[in-house]
């Protein structure tokens, strides 16, 4: 297994590494390449390689254990964006024990393992790309440098064009929200990405737009 | 890809989008586009028709003098071909790790993030 953090800002994905003592190599995209080489748009995701270097699945949804937070007792008494919030994080899918069962039967049958995808199947099976998506990319990529080189400000510009061009993108919108509602000097980002004055979108509201939490990832086909 | 001119070194172009300039066009995998033109007289690409022969987009940042040249729409997928790219990236002390040390191993190449 191979990790790796789609963090910018690489330090915030420092604490969630050394807490995991991963004995895997666990790598940092900061310059989101992975997103753009296997069409990550959302986290978890996955790929699978074999041992010719060819992969047999494409980027998709992908857990083994199943989030506590899909269980969790919404408390009483929360403020109601609070309260709709969790409930679209519960409703999100929870495909953990199915991909679980898919993993290790490739583990064991390799090649021969029905949820080994053939070449072709994986191409197909891959996100759809087309000038909208791949100029998002390039806006995206554009947003980060000068994210890098000048400071959030200057890079909003390109983030909210990103934003626009490909909208089911959570990779690009969750990374440039939290530039924004994580308080100056915080050491950790902040998840809720809410409301903000500076990208017309947050968390819980294009969740919502998008269909809710069910609909958070692509559908999972094994 | 970020540039700072139109025109890019092949091994650079390569590197960045897995698209090598061959004799019989630009490939990828199994797949090859034609690109007749894309290869200047001083050996270098010229990234305009590169862009136009696999569909990628050119985005001007006119205030900084730099480009960025989106992913290849060609095939109209997120992946051209099922060959997983030779990429490396950094582990937490910034030392660099290639998939391609993984070779002859199952790999699962899982994203996450902080956010």
């Amino acid at each position: 297994m191979v990790t790796v953090a789609l963090d910018a800002k690489a330090e915030w994905a420092y604490p969630f590494i050394d807490a995991a003592a991963p004995t895997h190599p666990s790598l940092i995209d900061s310059r989101h390449v992975t997103d753009e080489l296997f069409g990550f748009t959302n986290v978890p995701m996955a790929v699978w390689i074999d041992e010719q270097g060819m992969l047999v699945r494409p980027a998709e949804q992908a857990t083994i254990e199943r989030s506590p937070l899909r269980d969790l007792d919404i408390p009483e008494g929360l403020p109601d964006r609070m309260r709709v919030m969790f409930e679209q994080v519960k409703a999100i899918p929870d495909p953990s024990e199915g991909y679980r069962e898919a993993l290790v039967d490739w583990v064991r049958h390799g090649a021969t393992s029905r949820f080994a995808l053939a070449p072709d199947e994986v191409v197909a099976r891959s996100r759809p790309l087309g000038a909208d998506e791949a100029r998002a990319a390039a806006c995206f990529e554009l947003g980060q440098e000068v994210w890098r080189t000048e400071g959030n400000e200057a890079a909003v510009p390109w983030f909210r064009e990103a934003h626009r061009l490909d909208p089911s993108n959570w990779t690009y919108k969750r990374q440039a929200w939290t530039f924004v509602t994580t308080p100056d000097g915080s050491a950790e980002p902040d998840l809720m990405q809410g409301p903000n004055d500076v990208y017309e979108g947050n968390w819980l509201d294009d969740v919502l737009a998008a269909g809710g939490g069910a609909r958070y990832y692509p559908p999972l086909q094994l | 890809m970020l540039l700072d001119s139109l025109t890019v070194d092949d091994g650079a172009f390569a590197t960045a989008t897995g698209w090598a300039a061959k004799p019989e066009g630009l490939c990828k995998g199994d797949v090859c586009v034609p690109a007749p033109g894309a290869r200047r007289d001083d050996g270098a690409l010229d990234v305009t028709v590169v862009a136009d022969r696999l569909g990628m987009p050119l985005v001007h940042d006119e205030a900084r003098g730099r480009w960025a040249l989106g992913p290849a729409t060609v095939g109209g997928r997120a992946l051209t071909t099922a060959e997983a790219p030779d990429l490396e990236l950094p582990d937490r002390d910034g030392n660099p790790f290639g998939l391609s040390a993984l070779h002859g191993r199952k790999v699962l190449v899982v994203a996450w993030a902080s956010w």
